[in-house]
C-alpha cells in the first residue's frame, strides 16, 4: 500500500492529471476492501446528488461572459470615479476592482487577464514603479476569493455541508481586512507619489454610473436574492447567468451570439476539470472514511497538539504547504472532508474553518512552485518568472499577516453569521 | 502517417469539437432556462414541475462529463504543474507521455466499471425523473470515460510524434 502511495505521489508530481491519481487511489482502496470496483461509477454519478452544485457551472459561465465583454473597463472607470480622488487612488482602484471581479469570476486567473491588462499600463502611466505594479496586479488576481459568489466558497459549502449563505456572510469582513491591509501598504509604498488619479467630479461620476447602470444591480441580484430567501444559491446563479447574457449580448451588444459557444466551452473546460476531481474524490473520501483514516489523523494530531490555538497553528502551516502544491479546488474536495471532523474536535467552527481554509489557499496562488497567478502574470506581461516572484513577495507577506489575523480571530468570520 | 489518415483524423477532431460545443451550449442553455422557468412558476403561479430539480442535478453531471471530455481535448485537465517550469522540454514531453498513458489506462478501467454498473441498472430497472430508466441518465459515464481515455492516448501519440519529428506540437488554444 505504501508503495502504491509513493508511485501515485510520484505520478502526481510528474504531472499526471489529478483526477486520474485520485481515482487510482480510490480504486486501490476498494480493491483492498474487496469492494466491487463498480462502486466507482456509483460514487462519480453521485455528483448528481449534491445540492446547489448547479451554481458552479452557472456562476463560472456568467463570469466568463463578463470578462469577455467591456464590463472590466467599465468596472475600472466606475471604481476610478469613486476612489480615484484619494491620494494613491489608482492603486486602491486596482485592488477594489480586482476583488470585485474575482468574486464574480471565481478565482480562475481570469482577473489578471481581463483587468490586469487594463490596470498594469494605467499604473505605469501614473508613475507607479514597475515592480510594485506587477506585484499588485499578480496578487490582486485572487483577492476576491472570500467574497460572494466566488466558486471556492460555494464548493466548500457543498463539500462541508455548511450553509453557503452563512459562508457568503462570513467572508465579507475577512475579505475586507485583506483589502484594507493591502491598501494601507500600497499607500505607504507610494507615499512619494500621492497624486490623486483625478479630482472628484459629480458629472464624471454620473457619467460612469450611467454607463454601468446595467451591471450595478448584479451584486444586489445575487446577494439580495439569496438573503431575502427569494432564491436558492443555484437559482441565484441561473438568474445571474441569464441577466449577464441579456446585458452583454442584447443590451450592450459587446458579445456576438456567434461567440457564445466558444465562451461556454472555455468556461465549461474549467468546470469539467473541477467536477471530475470532485467526482473521483467522493469515491476516495468514502473509502478513507470507511477505512477510519479521519480517526487515525485525529489521533495523530492529538499526539502533536492539545489546545485549539496550537491546532490552528498546525492547520495553518499545513494549509500553506498544501496551497503551494495543490490548486484550491482539488484541495477543497480532497482535504476538507478529512480535516472537518478534526477541527470540530478542537472546537473550530465549520464556517470559520472554511474562511481560514480559503484564505490560506489564496496564498497558494502566488507561492512558488505552482502558483497559478505567477505564471499567468509572467505569461501575460512577458516578465521572467523570477521577476514576478520577487515583485509579488511583499504582497505575499502582507496577505500572510492578514491570514494569520483571520485564523486567530474567529469573530471576524463569525460576527456577521447569525449563530444557529 | 499517410496524409489521408491525417486529414481524416483532423476532420474527426473538428467534428468531435463541434459535437462537444453543441452539447455544452444545449445543456448550459437548458439549465438556465429550466432554473429560471422554475423560479417564475413558483413565484408567479405558485406551482412548479416536480422533476425539474432532479433534472438540473443530472444536467450538472452531464456538464461535468462533457466538460471533462472537452478539457481533455484541449489538454486542460488540472495537474500539479511543477516540472514543466523546471525541466528541459524534451524531458517534460517524456514524462507527459508516461502520465498520459497512465491516465488513459485509469479512465479505461473506470469506463469498463461504469459499463458494468450500467448493466445492473438496466437489469434492476432503476428509474430517475419519475419513470425514466436510470441508465439513460447514467450512460454518459462509460461513454465519457471511454472518450477521455481515447483522448489521453491521442495526446500521448501526438507527444511521441513531436518528440521524433520535432513538429506537430499540440496547439493549446
Amino acid at each position: 500500500m505504501i508503495l502504491v502511495s509513493i508511485i501515485l505521489l510520484l505520478l502526481a508530481i510528474l504531472g499526471a492529471p489529478l483526477f486520474a491519481v485520485i481515482a487510482t487511489s480510490a480504486m486501490f482502496g476498494f480493491h483492498r476492501d474487496d469492494t466491487d470496483l463498480m462502486n466507482m461509477a456509483l460514487e462519480i454519478q453521485s455528483i448528481a446528488d449534491l445540492p446547489f452544485l448547479a451554481a458552479i457551472p452557472l456562476f463560472t459561465f456568467a463570469g466568463y461572459v463578463l470578462s469577455e465583454s467591456d464590463a472590466p473597463k467599465r468596472l475600472v472607470r466606475l471604481t476610478g470615479a469613486m476612489l480615484g480622488w484619494l491620494p494613491g487612488g489608482l492603486a486602491l482602484v486596482a485592488l477594489a476592482a480586482c476583488a470585485f471581479f474575482t468574486a464574480f469570476t471565481g478565482a480562475s486567473g481570469v482577473t489578471i487577464i481581463a483587468l490586469g491588462a487594463i490596470l498594469y499600463p494605467a499604473l505605469k502611466h501614473d508613475g507607479y514603479p514597475d515592480k510594485f505594479n506587477l506585484g499588485l496586479v499578480t496578487s490582486s488576481g485572487s483577492l476576491g476569493l472570500l467574497f460572494a459568489p466566488s466558486l471556492p466558497l460555494i464548493l466548500y459549502g457543498v463539500i462541508a455541508e455548511v450553509s453557503i449563505d452563512s459562508l457568503f456572510l462570513a467572508g465579507i469582513l475577512p475579505g475586507m481586512v485583506m483589502l484594507a491591509m493591502l491598501s494601507v501598504w500600497s499607500l505607504w509604498v507610494n507615499r512619494d507619489n500621492r497624486k490623486p488619479l483625478s479630482s472628484f467630479s459629480w458629472r464624471a461620476t454620473a457619467a460612469v454610473l450611467r454607463e454601468s447602470i446595467w451591471e450595478i444591480p448584479l451584486p444586489f441580484v445575487v446577494l439580495g436574492g439569496i438573503y431575502s430567501g427569494f432564491l436558492a444559491v443555484s437559482e441565484a446563479a441561473a438568474v445571474t447567468a441569464l441577466y449577464v447574457l441579456i446585458v452583454e449580448v442584447v443590451i450592450h451588444r459587446e458579445i456576438r451570439l456567434s461567440e457564445l459557444p466558444q465562451i461556454m466551452r472555455a468556461s465549461m473546460l474549467l468546470v469539467g476539470g473541477i467536477l471530475i476531481i470532485l467526482g473521483v474524490s467522493l469515491a476516495s473520501t468514502n473509502y478513507m472514511i470507511s477505512a477510519g483514516i479521519p480517526q487515525m489523523l485525529l489521533e495523530y494530531v492529538a499526539s502533536l497538539v492539545s489546545s485549539p490555538v496550537s491546532f490552528l497553528i498546525l492547520l495553518l502551516v499545513f494549509l500553506l504547504v498544501l496551497g503551494a502544491i495543490l490548486d484550491i479546488f482539488s484541495a477543497i474536495v480532497l482535504v476538507v472532508p478529512l480535516i472537518l471532523p478534526i477541527a470540530a474536535e478542537y472546537g473550530v467552527h465549520e464556517v470559520h474553518l472554511g474562511i481560514v481554509f480559503l484564505a490560506a489557499m489564496q496564498l497558494g496562488y502566488m507561492t512558488p512552485p505552482v502558483g497559478l497567478n505567477l505564471f499567468i502574470a509572467s505569461y501575460r506581461f512577458e516578465k521572467p518568472i523570477m521577476h514576478v516572484y520577487s515583485a509579488t513577495f511583499p504582497f505575499l507577506i502582507i496577505l500572510m499577516l492578514s491570514v494569520i489575523l483571520i485564523t486567530f480571530w474567529p469573530a471576524l468570520s463569525l460576527w456577521l453569521v447569525a449563530s444557529p | 502517417m499517410s496524409s489521408g489518415l491525417i486529414a481524416f483524423l483532423s476532420r474527426l477532431d473538428r467534428f468531435g469539437r463541434l459535437l462537444e460545443n453543441v452539447a455544452l451550449v444545449a445543456m448550459l442553455g437548458g439549465m438556465i432556462a429550466l432554473a429560471v422557468g422554475q423560479i417564475v412558476l413558483r413565484e408567479v403561479f405558485d406551482t412548479g414541475i416536480i422533476w425539474v430539480d432532479e433534472l438540473l442535478k443530472l444536467m450538472v453531471l452531464w456538464l461535468a462529463m462533457v466538460g471533462s471530455i472537452a478539457a481533455c481535448r484541449d489538454d486542460r485537465h488540472i495537474r500539479i504543474d511543477v516540472l514543466s517550469h523546471l525541466l528541459p522540454d524534451w524531458l517534460v514531453d517524456i514524462t507527459r507521455i508516461v502520465v498520459d498513458i497512465f491516465a488513459a489506462v485509469v479512465c479505461a478501467v473506470i469506463a469498463v466499471q461504469a459499463w458494468r454498473y450500467l448493466q445492473i441498472e438496466i437489469e434492476f430497472e432503476d428509474t430517475v425523473l419519475v419513470d425514466t430508466p436510470a441508465w439513460i441518465a447514467h450512460v454518459i459515464l462509460p461513454v465519457a470515460f471511454a472518450l477521455i481515455s481515447y483522448r489521453f492516448v491521442i495526446l500521448a501519440i501526438k507527444k511521441i510524434a513531436s518528440l521524433f519529428t520535432g513538429v506537430g506540437k499540440v496547439a493549446t488554444p
